[in-house]
């Protein structure tokens, strides 16, 4: 089939042995790229491990339109048993080393055992090395990138941790091109379980597309469409950073651990704000509306910030000042932290302390202990090795009832968008297939456009279809999906793309079959790997149902317990799954993964 | 009096954050907004209820306008 590089390369740290085997087609038909590539292989191979141990494999996976001339298509999906959630996890990442690796010859890329010593992984084309990481260990992620371009070019990808991964810190990301960052459960630690510091990719060939003419003349209708939108410009202006006062107006701001949905310091943090001391933006390979914005930090050094990490490093922890939240998110990418989950556990630690359950005084917007605390989290010393295994563990040793406010899905911290008064986000983020993410359905915009506060089966027909979109197409055609959900770009375009590409024809109801497919697989793996995984695992935390707000205008809102489980027993019902969550047979059959349903069970 | 607010590329349209205009009957939200307002991907709240570029606007409401956005 058109449109791939062909192969998965695989390197074993643990006896220094590199080979490439071809992707077969079936493969490449029932799952696409990207994410599909990477739970088909995580379930075939990954069974059982400790997602720490060497016997754990991290994925680097890229799907047919990755690097392609068309519309922020340098994306790459990296994926792993995840130490966080003990589930399944991976991340998108836009980076050159997805580019690159392509044009080595390869799509997706699988590393397993450890290393003896810390290491980082060239690949030049064909020849791949395992090189000497002692002089990057301890580095953090600006100056390792540093050191490898200036070692072997800044014609290369790099892909690396900071020291918050080599501590295998349960929420450290991979990096990249400082300040993008993938892998929110945890796989920067995986990296660091393995001694790998780095992977650096260069490549020269080319992908051997069906129709590359007509490839060209579509992607540069698309970039030239999406230039052209009403919203383009106020995008570069302010980027994902206008969500915030759309989201303070709507009160689902997160706000103090998320008991509130609006804060009274907003217009310090806003859109507006960046826009005036915004210096520079950039972001990903091959985009043409960049989200990246890069302001001056408090000590004068550059952050990119996107919205959600002034809304986790701003409101959640009551940090009233841009500039202080630029510094706390510098210094997460440097250690190679998820400004998410890092938002999350300080806010955890800030409740804590106001709720006197943890001797240490630390008051919301605290920017001196903020910056005390993140050091200890990259380290996992003091209160930072309480946190560092994220929120749901912090609560499990902490007790006292602090699981009703250890905000997380599954072991994965929530993202910024408070629910108290959002059902239909809430089922997002509790049937998020790596935990609380927003990423895969960000269905909060309809609901509000809609029936806010209603429970509706209609509410989880829309999630679902966002979910097959965003969390199956763009995640295994592995392109980014903001220039559709930001400035309206076109669906119709994917099916055209991928036809030069591959010159297969194929409809929305075949990617969403493929989604069906992922999703029923990734949920599969949950089970298999946690036994008593089933519908409990599906909920958001208790606080959004317990504590209603006591600000904005959706004042005394709060979840109702009962009409959302009756949301997600339709949710399970759309599925195909049974009402303990877990896919039937007749499901997996239909979507010919027969096979999986007697492994998922035992 | 009816106030406005616009949010994101919205308030550039109509070239301002926040409007408030003297009403001496209920208008058409569609007459009081300039032609050029796009009418696709938008959300309206009325009051903090969902409402139409056909919804009727008086003196006293409060209506919100945003565009439909992700979130990243």
């Amino acid at each position: 089939m058109k449109g791939y590089a062909g192969k998965i390369l695989r390197v074993d740290l643990s006896n220094g042995r590199s080979s490439a085997e071809e992707i077969p087609d079936g493969m490449k038909r029932d799952f696409l790229g990207g994410r599909g590539f990477a739970v088909k292989l995580l379930w075939d191979e990954v069974k059982h491990v400790d997602p720490l141990s060497e016997k754990n494999k991290i994925i680097f996976s890229t799907g047919p339109l990755t690097g392609q001339s068309l519309p922020s298509s340098g994306k790459m999906v990296i994926a792993s048993k995840s130490p966080l959630t003990g589930g399944y996890g991976d991340g998108n990442i836009g980076t050159m080393a997805a580019v690159y690796l392509r044009k080595a010859g390869y799509d997706v890329l699988v590393v397993e055992g450890k290393s003896e010593k810390p290491c980082y992984l060239l690949i030049e084309d064909e020849k791949v090395r395992i090189m000497d990481g002692s002089e990057l260990w301890g580095k953090n992620t600006f100056e390792a990138q540093d050191l490898l371009e200036r070692k072997h070019g800044r014609n290369s990808g790099v892909l690396l941790i900071g020291p918050a991964g080599e501590n295998q810190i349960c929420f450290s990301v991979v990096m990249s091109q400082k300040g993008r960052a993938g892998g929110r459960p945890g796989l920067g630690a995986v990296m660091g379980s393995k001694n790998l510091k780095a992977v650096v990719v260069k490549g020269t060939g080319s992908i051997p597309n069906f129709d590359d003419e007509k490839l060209k003349e579509f992607g540069k209708k698309g970039y030239e469409e999406i230039k052209g939108k009403e919203s383009y410009d106020f995008w570069v202006r302010q980027g994902t950073m206008q969500v915030f006062d759309w989201c303070n107006e709507n009160t689902c701001l997160p706000t103090l651990n998320f008991k509130e949905g609006v804060f009274e310091h907003s217009k310090q943090l806003d859109g507006y704000v960046l826009e005036k001391t915004k210096i520079d933006r950039k972001g990903c390979p091959l985009c043409n509306m960049q989200c990246g914005n890069i302001v001056n930090d408090s000590s004068n050094h550059p952050s990119e910030l996107d919205y959600e990490n002034v809304g986790m490093l701003g409101p959640n922890i009551g940090m009233r000042s841009l500039p202080e939240v630029a510094l706390l998110n510098r210094m997460a990418d440097e250690w190679g932290l998820d400004t998410i989950s890092l938002g999350n556990t300080i806010g955890f630690l800030m409740e804590a302390s106001e709720k006197k359950l943890i001797p240490e005084k630390i008051g919301w917007g605290d920017f001196e202990r903020a910056q005390k605390l993140l050091v200890d989290i990259g380290k996992g010393e003091g209160l930072g090795k309480l946190v560092s295994r994220g929120v749901r563990k912090a609560s499990e040793t902490l007790g006292k009832g602090s699981h009703r406010w250890a905000m997380h899905v599954k072991g994965l911290e929530i993202s910024a968008y408070d629910c108290h008064a959002c059902p239909g986000m809430a089922l997002s983020f509790g049937t998020s297939p790596i935990g609380g993410s927003h990423k895969d359905a960000w269905v909060i915009s309809w609901e509000i456009s809609t029936d806010r506060l209603s429970y509706s089966k209609e509410k989880v027909q829309k999630l679902i279809e966002f979910q097959r979109i965003r969390g199956g197409f763009f995640e295994c055609a592995t392109v980014c999906r903001l220039p559709w959900v930001e400035v309206s770009f076109g669906l119709h375009w994917y099916p055209e793309y991928l036809e030069a590409v591959t010159g297969s024809r194929m409809g929305w109801e075949d990617f969403y079959k493929i989604g069906d497919r992922v999703y029923n697989l990734i949920r599969a793996y949950w089970k298999r790997e946690i036994p008593p995984f089933g519908r409990p695992w599906d909920y958001p935390p208790d606080r959004w149902f317990e504590e209603p707000l006591s600000q904005g205008k959706m004042e005394g809102v709060k979840l109702d317990r009962q009409k959302f489980d009756q949301m997600l027993s339709w949710y399970y019902e759309l599925r195909g799954w049974d009402q303990n969550g877990i896919p039937t047979k007749e499901t997996l059959d239909h979507l010919g993964l027969g096979e999986a349903s007697k492994e998922m069970i035992g | 009096m009816a106030e406005l607010k616009f949010l994101g590329y919205l308030a550039e349209v109509v070239g301002a954050r926040t409007k408030n205009l003297v009403l001496d009957k209920p208008t058409p939200l569609r007459k009081i907004l300039p032609p050029s307002f796009p009418e696709e991907n938008v959300i309206i709240l009325i009051d903090k209820k969902v409402g139409s570029f056909d919804s009727l606007i008086e003196d006293g409401n409060s209506i919100v306008i945003m565009p439909v956005l992700s979130g990243g």
